[in-house]
């Protein structure tokens, strides 16, 4: 048989292979709803993750991170997106360029060659396996994926969020002790990009009564 | 009564006795849950004896277009399925002396053959909605084949070998082997493996009679009397078989035998059936939970099958993990 990791980076990597499942399942969520509740539970994820490097690692600045990712992420993010939604009146998510078992194939080759890229560079940490990293850039490449085969406004905007919870997985990784305020600027980054994206459906669905990209082709409104 | 030590070819004979006589009563207890949970009262839990029983007391039908292969298919499937427990850690920790015939691409290989001469014998009818189920079956079949390949290929990453004794060894020996990622995903990805296999929602309604939604339940419809008999049981075993290897090997290979004596062994084969038994109710849940897949929505299932069973490998390769 050959050397187990460690119980610690077992559980670590399964939980940062939780968050790319999650990633792979908005891929084939059909509901904009189920979309959001998928990027909830990844968020939830992440926070749980973050707890656990806090708990066995002891660097307590996690904790404070992980309360801010709970409330904004978990809570605020999907339902502030929610709400914009039930406004818009639209449930299904736009039609892929590609059929959803393609679109699985297309983003485990992009995962794959985030995988082996990231598994040759060799760096290693302290506080999370190097699988934990090559993961996040999975989860990054394949958020790319979603926001490049879907077509509507909110999938985008959703595939863009969860891409921030591929880097938060990644700065878990390489940097777990960094300064507290260089976290809270990332989640701040988060924040303005999630009232953008909100103005951006807003006056979209309001000029042309769709959340659909494919009139943006077209120069003039 | 401990000190009777039964020789290891007589401990692989009480294998694949437990899986024959077991399977009807795994299979009658999944039913009974299941209609619990849908409000019913359900069938006995012996029922699926009683049937067979019924079945085998019955003469056998045969269409004057059809050759002897209609009726050569079920026995040879049955043998096939009398032949699997005895490459499988079923009850006992350490490797019995057949076990070293063949390795799980083997038990794959006789499982195939199972399902290749039922579906045969099923085409042989020559009627349209038996060949239909056994061209599906055959179709979603091969479709499942490369997540199979990945997860054996993951067994023999983790344990240097395509044993399933050295995987149930392995995942006994510590914690840190049953959390490790690749082996998490890889008992998953087998779980969707065996709800594809044994014909369960999301992929099939065992237990409808609606002809359009049917894979394998299509294959038996025009067989009788004891051909019919043999289907059924060996579906049964089929399922125990499966559902054998995703405990004893992946998820609980726990409460074996460590010795040749009688007890043990005895309490072995309680111990087994009684998890088949705790899985077989997760299979209930899940049936009751979910709705069927259209026909085509099926290779997305399968595809996300496959994409666990490739992360699993990818994750060993990248983390070590």
């Amino acid at each position: 048989m050959s050397a187990s990791p460690s119980t610690y980076d077992g559980v670590a990597a399964v939980l940062s292979l939780l968050v790319l499942l999650t990633e792979f399942a908005m891929l084939r969520a059909p509901l904009l709803r189920s979309q959001v509740r998928l990027y909830a539970f990844q968020s939830l994820v992440v926070t749980v993750l973050a707890v656990y490097v806090a708990y066995s690692k002891h660097i307590d600045e996690l904790y404070v991170l992980a309360a801010l990712s709970l409330v904004l992420k978990v809570a605020l993010v999907p339902a502030l997106i929610l709400r914009l939604l039930r406004d818009a009146n639209t449930d299904l998510a736009g039609s892929s360029v590609v059929g959803v078992a393609s679109a699985i194939l297309i983003a485990l080759v992009v995962a794959a060659f985030g995988f082996f890229s990231v598994g040759s560079l060799q760096v290693s940490s302290s506080s999370l396996p190097t699988s934990s990293l090559a993961i996040a850039c999975a989860i990054v490449l394949v958020a790319f994926v979603l926001i490049i085969l879907r077509s509507d406004v909110v999938s985008q905007a959703i595939g863009f969020f969860s891409l921030e919870n591929g880097v938060s997985v990644a700065s878990l990784v390489v940097a777990s002790g960094l300064p507290l305020i260089v976290d809270i600027a990332f989640l701040f980054d988060l924040l303005v990009a999630v009232v953008v994206f909100g103005v951006i459906m807003r006056v979209h669905h309001a000029r042309n009564a769709t959340l659909s990209t494919s009139d943006f082709d077209r120069l003039k409104g | 009564m401990d000190s009777l030590v039964v020789s290891p070819y007589g401990v692989q004979a009480i294998q694949v006795l437990t899986i024959l006589l077991g399977a009807p009563l795994v299979s009658g207890v999944i039913a009974n849950v299941e209609a619990r949970f849908q409000g019913r009262r359900g069938p006995r839990i012996l029922q699926p004896y009683y049937d067979i029983a019924k079945f085998f007391s019955k003469e056998t039908l045969v269409t004057y277009e059809s050759s002897w292969v209609f009726i050569a298919g079920p026995i040879v499937a049955f043998a096939c399925y009398l032949t699997v427990p005895m490459l499988i850690p079923v009850l006992t920790t350490f490797p019995l002396p057949l076990g070293f015939t063949g390795d799980i691409l083997g038990g794959g290989f006789i499982l195939a053959l199972a399902g290749f001469s039922v579906a045969l014998s099923g085409a042989e009818s020559g009627a349209p909605y038996a060949q239909l189920g056994a061209s599906r079956a055959m179709t979603f079949g091969a479709l499942i084949e490369p997540t199979i390949l990945f997860v054996i290929f993951a067994v023999a990453l983790i344990t240097h070998t395509d044993l399933p004794y050295a995987l149930s060894a392995t995942i006994r020996s510590s914690t840190s082997q049953m959390v490790r990622p690749s082996h998490v995903l890889a008992a998953f990805a087998f779980f969707l493996v065996v709800l594809v296999d044994t014909g369960r929602i999301p992929v099939e309604t065992h237990s409808g009679t609606l002809e359009f939604g049917m894979i394998d339940e299509a294959r038996t419809l025009e067989h009788s009397g004891p051909t019919l008999a043999l289907l059924k049981w060996g579906g049964a075993m089929k399922q125990l078989i499966l559902y054998t290897i995703l405990i004893n090997v992946f998820i609980a290979p726990w409460g074996l035998a460590s010795s040749g004596r009688l007890g043990s062994v005895g309490l072995a084969a309680i111990a087994l059936l009684g998890k088949a038994i705790g899985l077989g109710v997760i299979f209930a849940v899940v049936d009751n939970s979910f709705s069927k897949l259209r026909l085509f929505k099926i290779t997305e299932f399968i595809a996300s099958a496959f994409l666990l069973a490739v992360l699993s490998v990818l994750v060993f390769y990248v983390g070590g993990g």
